[in-house]
């Protein structure tokens, strides 16, 4: 193994750790998220529809959950991906930092998109 | 075939006949398609908040039109397989069946076949029964 890899790669572990941890959060909350709004509600999706499922407490639970651990899940993933394709050293580190402030930019606007429904 | 050529047979194009590299392939695509669709829902739920509840509502008489219905399938198809591989995946960072991995993959696919029925009946009969 080339010298230095084990240091480079550090941080990693947690990395893994979290995409298995969201992933179970994904499988639970897209199960209620897809049967709530996509079959109980089929051709009955609108604004006031929407409003009617965030009055309730655990759906604000359940997309604030979905919308943060997606968002890590997918980029993490994504970095995963593109790490494959020669991304090492600074390269590496400035995909890193670029996922992240990506990351909590769109998480503050998914919170920005929710909020007029919270605040109704 | 003797040792020598067992050993030697395939190189290369030998690792596209195992079910493990489909696996593989099938959570990578389905997991990039996803990242992107995820990034495309925040955007068209935020236009509530941009332009208001009319401008919403005018999106999602489109979005449960009979072809976005469709569309959907094919979203639910990857999201239920990368579900379904990711617990298979899970299983074996555990340390679980990892000699199961074949028939695991199998499983997952008979899983996601059964899950995808559903769904088309649920979305076909709903097409159906509100018309075109």
């Amino acid at each position: 193994m080339r010298q230095g890899v084990i240091e480079e790669n550090a941080g990693g572990m947690w990395l893994w750790l979290l995409q298995r941890l969201t992933a179970v959060v994904l499988i639970v909350g897209l199960a209620v998220h897809i049967v709530a709004t996509h079959v109980l509600n089929l051709g009955e999706l609108s604004y006031d529809n929407v409003a009617g499922r965030l009055a309730m407490p655990l759906f604000v639970v359940v997309d604030f959950a979905l919308l943060g651990a997606g968002i890590f899940h997918a980029l993490n993933g994504l970095r995963m991906v593109l790490l494959d394709y020669g991304f090492s050293g600074r390269s590496k580190t400035m995909l890193s930092w670029g996922l992240f402030v990506f990351g909590v930019a769109a998480f503050g606007y998914g919170a920005w998109a929710l909020w007029p429904w919270l605040t109704a | 075939m003797s040792q020598k050529d067992r050993e030697t047979a395939n190189v290369g194009a030998g690792l596209w006949k195992g079910a493990g590299m489909w696996a593989w392939l099938f959570h990578r695509v389905s997991g990039v398609a996803l990242a992107l669709y995820l990034f495309a829902h925040i955007w068209v739920i935020s236009r509530g908040a941009a332009t208001g509840a009319e401008g919403f509502n005018t999106m999602f008489e489109t979005l449960e039109s009979p072809l976005f219905i469709v569309l959907d399938l094919f979203l639910l198809a990857a999201v239920v397989y990368h579900a379904l591989n990711g617990i298979r995946v899970l299983l074996f960072d555990l340390g679980v069946a990892i000699r199961q991995q074949k028939t695991l993959f199998w499983a997952v696919i008979a899983i996601s076949v059964v899950v995808m029925a559903v769904f088309a009946y649920i979305s076909l009969s709903f097409i159906a029964s509100h018309g075109a």
